[in-house]
């Protein structure tokens, strides 16, 4: 048998893990394609017709949805690159650079893996109301730029690349930012794209700090915005709709999947083998 | 002065010293061999004139510049890693360019120099691939490569053989000796092959114990050893050293070892410090096996190693001591024989209490 034949049994168990991992997500649609009032008491009419696209409709009826989403846009794009930027020269610094306190810091760093957000909330919502940030795209973005993990994993990412390239780069007259840029930054792309879509995904569900942060209906994201407009008693009265919103906020991520599959892939299959 | 001249380079780790006091000159168009155990020091100095360490006291000067505060990129060097260090984003033509680019030297210059290099390297169809597609020797040449484009006043080589297989590797010696002719700068390559350091350099300097032990052309080095460090790190199988006693009277010293044999040696009297307790050398061609009748002294075998043209002989005296000679390639000597060893008094050299050697006078 070759080693890339799956067995009969092997191919039972991962179509079965596949069928349960999918089933919720099949579930979810059906339950979206169906009228609320059929759903009430009986939301095993999910599995048969008629289906109606009405709840999807309901969506862009409320006229804020497509500004949630360019929000949501701006701020999961906005914050993952700015944390590309801030983790990979922070990466740069703690891997390659020596300079006072640097073990110091970087344990910092790590001490911030610990601290959960809802710890810092009320301080940071009250610098933020100081700054006059509330409200804001800035205001959104700046609290995910902070990021442990990021750091941490640029570092660790950026101290398996062997120092000799940035020393043959400075012998052929590279300035230390232009071994960053020209030489190393190429050579983390796979980690820079784990980075990216663990910190798009991040900062595209977050809930949290916008829902405190955004308290004007135009700056809501989708996460908020969708869950603002749900009716009261939406898990019984108004589950197709519900179920059509959380498709709807699922679709981008959906997207971005299939456009870096390949990287992303690539980028787990290299951080679980290192 | 034209050349490198280094002037009391010290260079400490922590509270590890590792380099101490060292003064070295090389010529314009010399090959320097550094050579030393591991840990000699002689890689960090290699790394103080490319400017990748900071040397805590001294200067390095490179045709009348002093380059030790200089960057890497601006001190008229180009090194060659023992990994090669290859951009393996860049393709062969890319790495062969970025130092040229660093230095904004016009496109079309830089085409025609990385073309020539590649050319005179043989590494032209390359020049499109990626270092992933190369194997281990055109990885080697194209590392060479973006060392020669640069045009660099001295070329420095760190172990630049020793991740190749053998075979490779004396190909690759050949290829160096062949460019060392072609262009116009000075080398210094760190190894702790001896071979290459012998075949390739002009002057070898062995480094041990954070000092320069010894600095002098490859034959000299073998023949006149400054010291009994470099007699034995310097020369395969390493020379034997006996402990022997000087014996009195005479222009040139005799010697008696533990088992009651005397050597006449050619090392002159005068020249050796007071004292009757000195050591001799003996390199294993200079102690042929031969027949009981010639022999000056004779020794049991522990070991035999037939090499083909010539057998090597471990064997050890009548008082212990062990001694490594030479025989026939086709002698019967077997482990356990006592067989019968002519020194070669003559060739023999003779180290003081403090390891310094004495030699013949020079031809």
């Amino acid at each position: 048998m070759r080693a890339d034949r799956l067995s009969p049994v092997a191919w039972a168990l991962v179509l079965l893990g596949a069928a349960i991992m999918l089933a919720p997500l099949v579930w979810t649609v059906l339950l979206s394609l169906k009228a609320n009032a059929e759903l009430v008491g009986n939301s095993g009419a999910a599995l048969h017709g008629p289906y109606t696209l009405q709840n999807y409709a309901a969506i862009f009826g409320t006229s804020q949805t497509m500004r949630w989403l360019l929000n949501s846009a701006i701020v999961s794009l906005g914050t993952t690159a700015g944390v590309l930027v801030l983790c990979s020269l922070a990466g740069y610094g703690f891997a390659r650079l020596d300079f006072p306190f640097r073990r110091t810091l970087f344990v910092l760093v790590l001490l911030g893996l610990a601290i959960p957000s809802q710890a810092v909330i009320l301080p940071q919502h009250q610098l933020f109301a100081t700054l006059h940030l509330h409200n804001s795209y800035p205001g959104l973005i700046l609290p995910g730029l902070t990021t442990s993990f990021g750091v941490f994993f640029m570092t660790q990412y950026m101290k398996a690349i062997p120092t000799e390239l940035d020393e043959a780069a400075m012998l052929d007259g590279a300035s230390r930012f232009r071994v960053f840029w020209k030489v190393i930054l190429p050579l983390t792309v796979p980690a820079q794209s784990a980075l990216a879509v663990f910190t798009f995904l991040g900062s595209w569900n977050d809930y949290w700090w916008p829902l405190i942060s955004a308290t004007r209906s135009d700056m809501y994201t989708l996460t908020v915005g969708l869950a603002a407009a749900q009716m009261n008693y939406a898990q019984t009265s108004g589950l197709g709709f519900l179920m059509a919103q959380a498709v709807f906020a699922s679709v981008p991520i959906f997207i971005v999947y299939l456009i870096f599959q390949r990287q992303i892939i690539q980028a787990m299959a290299g951080a679980a083998l290192k | 002065m034209p050349g490198l001249q280094l002037r009391g380079v010290a260079k400490s780790f922590r509270n590890t010293e590792v380099l101490s006091n060292v003064d070295l000159d090389v010529a314009p168009r010399e090959f320097i061999a550094f050579l030393g155990p591991s840990g000699s020091g002689k890689s960090t100095l290699l790394r103080i004139i490319a400017g990748l360490e900071t040397a805590d006291a001294g200067e390095v000067i490179l045709d009348d510049r002093r380059i030790d505060g200089l960057p890497p990129g601006q001190r008229g060097v180009a090194m060659v890693f023992q990994h090669y260090a290859l951009y393996p984003h860049m393709s062969v033509r890319q790495n062969m360019a970025f130092g040229l680019r660093n230095a904004r030297v016009p496109q079309d210059q830089i085409d025609r120099l990385v073309e020539d290099a590649a050319r005179v390297l043989e590494i032209d169809p390359l020049l499109e691939r990626k270092p992933a597609q190369l194997s281990g020797g055109q990885r080697q040449r194209v590392a060479i490569g973006r060392a020669i484009v640069k045009s660099p006043k001295l070329f420095l080589l760190d172990e630049p053989l020793s991740n190749l297989d053998a075979a490779l590797r004396l190909r690759t010696r050949v290829e160096l000796a062949q460019l060392r002719e072609r262009v116009e700068s000075a080398f210094i390559m760190v190894t702790h092959d001896q071979a290459e350091a012998m075949t390739l350099a002009d002057r070898i300097v062995v480094f041990n114990d954070r000092r320069i032990q010894q600095i002098a052309a490859p034959m000299e080095i073998y023949a006149r050893p400054a010291n009994r460090f470099v007699a034995q790190f310097v020369g395969s199988p390493a020379m034997s050293i006996l402990p022997a006693t000087l014996a009195d009277g005479g222009t040139l010293a005799s010697v008696k070892l533990g088992d009651g044999s005397r050597i006449d040696t050619s090392v002159g009297r005068d020249s050796l410090p007071a004292g009757a307790q000195v050591e001799l050398g003996l390199r294993p061609e200079h102690v042929r096996v031969v027949l009981s009748g010639e022999a000056n002294t004779e020794a049991t075998v522990d070991l035999v190693e037939r090499l083909g043209e010539r057998s090597l002989v471990y064997a050890r005296l009548r008082d212990g001591q062990q001694v490594t000679a030479e025989a026939e390639g086709t002698t019967t000597a077997k482990v356990g024989d006592t067989v019968g060893l002519r020194i070669d008094g003559a060739a023999a050299h003779l180290f003081g209490p403090d390891g310094t050697g004495y030699h013949r006078a020079a031809a």
